[in-house]
């Protein structure tokens, strides 16, 4: 059995469709089965309210009375993407202002105009013949504007991986604040509510399909940026009318210590044209896994602690290394709810009809990290090959003799394998004899949380993670922890001095 | 039920929390305390049906002490019900109803401030 998209919209022309939420799918095809499933619902409504950063809105101001060609501009002093001809914008979300930084941005500006507030616009230009004017000062509100279109990049991807930060430092993610040792989760996505989760081979989603973005009736330009299906990562490119949208649906944020993005809520009505389809939208929490990472760790493959369903993220506690662990997400499953709600509200009143795609998108695309081809200068590079050790059973006295004889300020302290287990400098050893401690071992005074880096880390990292730890030098090791250098600050002079550059 | 002690320079030259404890023979969980040279305050935790005859043990000059109440205040205009201050908090004084909307349960506050700094909808803060 199948059903087309003319007898779909017939029924929402009519008034007799029958439309329900992605939620409650899996129980509707576990009682009627697929066929009957089939046969009684044409429309599945989902929904997805979260923190989407790569989004934004290309804004036209129209000509002034001596017209100017906008070169660069700022609105509320967040600066927007002038290089579109001479009154348009882009303004992205994420860009933060120049006076008030991550707390206020280009998704506040954005929310501002929805919201009906008046935005301050600021522009320079060099001034043509045909454009003579080189600034202007002015405040517009979203009516005054000719057009204002939400384009976004890279929204609704398909599920995400959870979060957790497995070092002993606390740290401020985009996915939110990571408490050390593990001791919380955070995760993004609706799960069985989610778009794209309801139709992971896209067989119904693609260019042109028609969607609930923010408030408004929008598109699916096409694929998303980064879209990586084939992985289970899809994302989709949307589209809409921001002089349709309301704050309800659109939300400036700040993610503390990461900066600004914004929270869109999308929707897509799925129509149920045939059984694959509505088998698709039977997806439930626990069928849906995604992996719980390592922000912890600065790389980009960041090590996975374990694969998770939705169905345990949303149970509020996951167990990592035999704990229960706290998790909650950042992304609001209620007003992913309302979504798919106003959405079947929407359709059910005849507001919203149903088109099938123009195009469809690759549902196998993997996506691909950046292969760097320019020049980097690595930490096996600046690293100091040539370097002295001491064991944790030898004295502090030994210790002192030993730096003095390296020329240096850092003793790594090693095992009987050679494996790096504590460092000294030249500070413990000075404070040891102050306090007439010289004959104690090693091992007693060592700092045994050793602040370390790989030779492969670029050496703009390596200096960072100098400055943010306020330590003289990094040990560089490698995967079994042994040591193949030192990498000291004052090495990373050189830098400016010509050495590793080019 | 949590009790706010404040000191002034009276207040901090003299034992006060440990000379209420032993007078009235109520254990207190000391959950915050910031105290210098001449002022203070510290949080305690205390059995509500204790909590009076702690309060009474504890009156005395140089020290105010008060039950604290709604320490959370929850802009419920501005939240989005994400949740992310759930696992952030170390005292689980949020959670999510049936319904997915937060739920916050002051009592539990002990004032870290954590949920306000890092609440995307900058929707939380902390009355002290």
């Amino acid at each position: 059995m199948y059903k087309s998209i003319d007898e779909i919209n017939e029924r929402i022309r009519d008034g007799s469709v029958r439309v329900v939420s992605a939620e409650e799918m899996p129980n509707i095809v576990d009682e009627l089965g697929v066929t009957g499933a089939l046969r009684d619902v044409d429309v599945v409504t989902t929904g997805t309210f979260g923190a989407m950063c790569s989004s934004g809105a290309f804004l036209n101001f129209g000509h002034s009375e001596i017209p100017i060609r906008m070169e660069k501009m700022w609105l509320n002093n967040v600066e927007a993407y002038a290089g579109i001809a001479a009154v348009d914008c882009f303004i992205g979300a994420t860009q933060e202002s120049t006076t008030r930084h991550s707390e206020y941005g280009g998704a506040h500006v954005i929310e501002d105009l929805i919201a009906g507030k008046s935005v301050e616009l600021h522009a320079r230009a060099k001034g043509t013949d045909c454009y003579p004017r080189t600034s202007i000062t002015n405040e517009f509100t979203l009516q005054e504007l000719n057009q204002a279109i939400m384009l976004n990049p890279r929204n609704s991807y398909q599920s995400y991986n959870a979060a957790t930060n497995m070092s002993d430092q606390a740290i401020k993610t985009y996915m939110g604040f990571l408490l050390p040792s593990h001791r919380n989760i955070t995760y993004s996505g609706a799960g069985c509510l989610s778009p794209l989760a309801n139709d992971p081979t896209l067989s119904v989603i693609g260019s042109g399909t028609p969607i609930f973005i923010g408030g408004a009736n929008g598109v699916v330009v096409g694929e998303g940026t980064q879209s990586s299906p084939g992985a289970g990562f899809g994302t989709l490119m949307t589209s809409g009318n921001m002089k349709e949208m309301s704050s309800d649906y659109i939300r400036a944020a700040t993610m503390t210590g990461y900066g600004v993005t914004m929270y869109v809520g999308v929707g897509i009505p799925i129509p149920l044209l045939n059984e694959e389809i509505v088998r698709h939208t039977a997806v439930r929490d626990e069928d849906l896994k995604t992996n719980i990472v390592d922000y912890g760790t600065p790389f980009r493959d960041r090590p996975v602690i374990r694969e998770v369903t939705y169905a345990q993220l949303k149970s509020g506690s996951v167990e990592i290394d035999g704990e229960e662990v706290r998790c909650s997400p950042l992304s609001s499953y209620k007003k992913a709810r309302e979504v798919a709600a106003e959405l079947k509200t929407r359709i059910e009143t005849g507001s919203f009809t149903m088109a099938l795609a123009t195009r469809p998108i690759d549902s196998h695309k993997i996506n691909k990290p950046m292969a760097e081809k320019g020049y980097v200068c690595h930490v096996n590079e600046m690293m100091v090959s040539t370097f002295v050790t001491i064991t944790g059973e030898e004295s502090v006295k030994e210790a002192a003799k030993r730096l003095l004889k390296g020329e240096t300020n850092h003793l790594p302290v090693i095992d009987s394998e050679n494996r790096l287990i504590g460092i000294v400098t030249t500070y413990d050893v000075s404070k040891a004899f102050a306090k007439d401690e010289q004959d104690m071992s090693v091992s007693e005074i060592m700092t045994k949380n050793v602040i370390t880096i790989a030779p492969d880390a670029p050496v703009d990292f390596a200096a960072r993670t100098l400055q943010q730890h306020n330590i003289g030098a990094l040990v560089v090791i490698d995967s079994s922890r042994h040591i193949l250098g030192m990498l000291n600050s004052y090495d990373l002079g050189d830098l400016v001095g010509g050495r590793g550059r080019r | 039920m949590k009790l706010m002690v404040e000191f002034d320079s009276d207040g901090v030259q003299y034992p006060n929390i440990a000379a209420a404890i032993l007078r009235s023979g109520v254990m207190v969980n000391v959950e915050r305390a910031l105290i210098d040279g001449d002022e203070g305050w510290a949080l305690l935790d205390v059995d509500d049906k204790d909590a009076d005859m702690f309060i009474t043990a504890l009156s005395r000059k140089g020290v105010s002490i008060r039950i604290q109440k709604d320490a959370v205040s929850h802009n419920r205009t501005d939240c989005v019900d994400c949740g992310l201050c759930i696992s952030i908090c170390q005292k689980q004084v949020f959670s999510f109803d049936e319904n997915w909307q937060l739920v916050v349960d002051s009592e539990r506050c002990v004032l870290c401030g954590r949920c306000a700094t890092y609440c995307p909808q900058r929707a939380l803060s902390i009355q002290k």
